[in-house]
């Protein structure tokens, strides 16, 4: 890595100013890089009162310069740092510098530490707890505060959060937990895909799994975070996942109730396939409960499947005549669909009385209405949302053909032969041509 | 019709090596091996993978090996990891130089990665993802080693990732994903197990992300990226539906997210470009048999005279 010997030192002054104010400022939840030019402008924002934090060690208040401001307690330049209720910014300017310093701080600390259990090893004392000298410990919150440093400018280094598991691993306390969830909060607020991150959030809930029987308020704290993070950060794969992956640790009633929270959410993000599948996600978990425990007491059963998913199609359907266009809407009725064919469709004993059509032919009539009703709302200014309606319909109801029996597959395409004009569709959708062609039979 | 820049994304992608302490750079040093191979695969896909020279690649590729352990990191003095040790094999792989490698260390490195169910861990803090079941399954199968490892169950768990919608996800129950599907249906191509997937219910997921403009999306509901073109169309030819698309449409949309002034392309038109996304763009046109192109095998992501071996 370049740079004279004078910009490393003035890198390393600023390290040590960003991991006091990290250190001091614990409760930070918000990061932003920012060109100094902006600064002035933080200060005039709607909350600006003075909120710092603690004293600055002697030595590295000796080595600041003029620019430096002195607010009763931390110290730090004025013109790279930032740092009010609980907010940092940090100039764009000088992260090349802070970087290569956080970098070789890190590397240093790493190799030491990682030195030191090797020798530990060596004399087989790896298990002795009095061997966990201060030396030890020394090095531990080493590098504990320069991969805080490192990730808060690159978050996804793999290896840094590695030496944060080492450590955690090593010293088993669940206490040190809460500053893993802190830290990767803060990280997801400004870079919501973080892989890094969310890695190690998973990490941290798999660790503290292994000691705590009750996750339940665990689980639930996890997937607000995800429900919050969704909301700024559109379709983000990564934090759904996270979502979809805690399932795994949710009680029965915690799926129900993910089941029933989501849904408003989802109303508010219809195009949000991410949310749309985790509900999917939600669903699977009832629907295979539900084969083990038919009949049972438990609030998986039979009835109450069938129901779920005959209110999911009803609410679905609401959704697609109301939000026009919207792919994942669609996606979401070949699913139900799908699992209504697979578990329910033509199963009599299964009919509840809120439930009118249980039957394969009455199910597949009543889709087909669907469909014919979203291709009549077509006006003639061919709007892009009603071409993208008209196209998801008839592409649903292909599909659905594909998941009946073959007499039923001739019987459905030939009404929808007789619905559609196809020569039509394949002029307006050439992109689907090929794809259409191919699945009439 | 545009015409691919084929000089100056070489430029381009040589130039990169030079520009070490930009902030980008900077900030993508901890997975500058999957770089390499991105821009080296360019380079070679281009035939002028000569403009490098090997013996400095290699020599720096060795650097990043951990010999402890037999894996790779994504620099040197990094932790090693699946997702840069099959970086590290794929670009030996190109320079024909496989043999400086203790093949049999790596790959023991590599199955001792794999679970009890089938599914393999990124590294030994345990991740799992059926990313890593690719680079597991193609990074041994480069070595010859595949044997190592329990195929059956390593095909078994990435079948339970597979949805009903015919995709496959990061882990079962999760959502299917372009990127993820192409691990998946990679894995299971190099492994001989595609019997296990529904090709026309996958097809019809795949070849519903191509967009009005013509490029392709990962997901429902997002906009095309040139990164698709590889991971959708690389999918469809190995399940055989690549016939479903429309490929001059795909291919205008690609060359259209080319910076015709210094090289490089884009996710999207107008965007700025990057090696990652110039890599996907000259494989993808690769995969629809542009002219001037070496054929790039789409299970092992190498020039087909590459992974022929």
């Amino acid at each position: 890595m370049g740079g004279d010997s004078s910009s490393e030192e003035v890198g390393l002054d600023l390290l040590q100013q960003l991991e006091l104010i990290l250190e001091h400022d614990k409760l930070i939840d918000e990061v932003g890089f920012v060109h100094p030019d902006q600064f002035p402008a933080l200060n005039e924002g709607p909350s600006s009162s003075l909120s710092p934090v603690c004293i600055l060690g002697q030595s590295a208040a000796d080595i600041l310069n003029k620019d430096t401001v002195e607010l009763h307690v931390v110290q730090y330049d004025e013109k790279v740092f930032w740092n009010k209720d609980h907010k940092l910014a940090i100039s764009i300017l000088v992260l090349p510098q802070l970087y290569n310093a956080a970098l070789n701080a890190y590397m240093d600390a790493n190799r030491r530490y990682k030195q030191s259990i090797r020798s530990q090893i060596n004399k087989g004392s790896f298990d002795d707890a009095n061997c966990g000298c201060d030396f030890d410990q020394f090095l531990e919150s080493e590098v504990l505060k320069h991969t805080r440093a490192l990730l808060i400018l690159s978050y996804d280094f793999k290896s840094a959060w590695n030496s944060r598991k080492l450590v955690l691993s090593r010293k088993q306390e669940l206490s040190l937990f809460v500053d893993e969830f802190q830290l990767s909060a803060l990280i997801l607020s400004y870079a919501p895909k973080s892989e890094g991150a969310w890695s190690h959030r998973q990490w941290t809930v798999k660790m503290i799994a292994e000691k705590v029987h009750d996750l339940q308020e665990l689980v639930k704290k996890e997937s607000e975070l995800v429900k919050n993070i969704a909301e700024k950060s559109k379709m983000n794969y990564r934090a759904w996942n996270h979502r979809c992956w805690l399932v795994l640790y949710m009680t029965e009633s915690q799926v129900l109730d993910e089941l029933n929270m989501s849904r408003k959410w989802a109303e508010l993000h219809v195009a949000d396939n991410c949310c749309f599948h985790y509900r999917r996600r939600l669903m699977l978990r009832i629907l295979s409960n539900g084969d083990v425990k038919e009949g049972g007491e438990k609030p998986f059963n039979y009835n109450s499947n069938v129901y779920a998913v005959w209110k999911e199609l009803q609410w679905n359907k609401l959704l697609i005549q109301r939000y026009i266009g919207r792919e994942a809407l669609w996606i979401h009725r070949r699913f139900l669909s799908q699992c209504w064919i697979k578990h329910f469709a033509n199963n009599q004993k299964s009919s509840s009385p809120h439930i009118e059509a249980t039957g394969l032919d009455d199910f597949l009539g009543e889709e087909f209405e669907l469909m014919n009703a979203c291709l009549n709302t077509q006006t003639d200014d061919e709007l892009d949302d009603y071409q993208s309606q008209a196209k998801h319909a008839v592409s649903y109801i292909l599909w659905i053909s594909k998941q009946i029996p073959s007499c039923s597959e001739v019987k459905l395409q030939e009404r929808l032969k007789e619905a559609v004009n196809f020569e039509d569709l394949f002029m307006k959708y050439p992109e689907r041509l090929m794809l259409w062609k191919k699945v009439l039979v | 019709m545009d015409e691919l820049e084929s000089d100056k994304h070489v430029k381009y992608i040589l130039s990169i090596e030079k520009k070490k302490d930009d902030v980008e750079a900077l900030l993508m040093e901890h997975l500058r091996i999957n770089g390499a191979y991105w821009g080296l695969t360019t380079l070679d896909i281009l035939h002028k993978i000569s403009a490098v020279d090997p013996e400095e690649v290699i020599s720096w590729v060795m650097k990043c090996y951990h010999e402890d352990c037999g894996g790779f990191g994504g620099n040197i003095g990094h932790d090693p990891h699946l997702l840069y040790t099959l970086s590290a094999v794929q670009i030996l792989a190109l320079f024909d130089r496989i043999d400086v490698l203790d093949a049999e260390k790596v790959s023991i490195y590599v199955a001792g990665l794999q679970n009890e169910d089938g599914s393999f861990s990124g590294d030994m803090w345990g991740e799992i993802d059926t990313r890593f079941s690719y680079c597991a399954i193609c990074c041994l199968s480069i070595l010859h080693c595949l044997n190592k490892i329990n195929v059956e169950k390593a095909v078994n768990y990435i079948v339970s990732c597979k949805n009903l919608d015919g995709g496959f996800g990061c882990t079962p129950g999760g959502e299917s994903h372009a990127g993820q599907i192409f691990c998946c249906i990679g894995a299971l191509a190099i492994t001989g197990s595609l019997h296990h997937v529904d090709r026309d219910l996958l097809g019809w997921w795949l070849c519903e992300r191509q967009c009005k403009n013509g490029g392709l999306n990962g997901r429902p509901e997002k906009d095309a990226d040139v990164c698709y073109s590889w991971w959708v169309l690389s999918s469809l030819i190995m399940i055989d539906r690549v016939h479903w698309i429309d490929k001059d449409k795909l291919t205008r949309f690609i060359l259209n997210c080319q910076d015709k002034e210094n090289g490089g392309i884009s996710d999207k038109p107008n965007y700025a470009v990057d090696v990652f996304h110039t890599y996907f763009g000259v494989a993808g046109l690769s995969l629809m048999e542009y002219p001037g192109l070496k054929s790039i095998d789409p299970a092992y992501a190498l020039p087909v005279d590459v992974a022929d071996w």
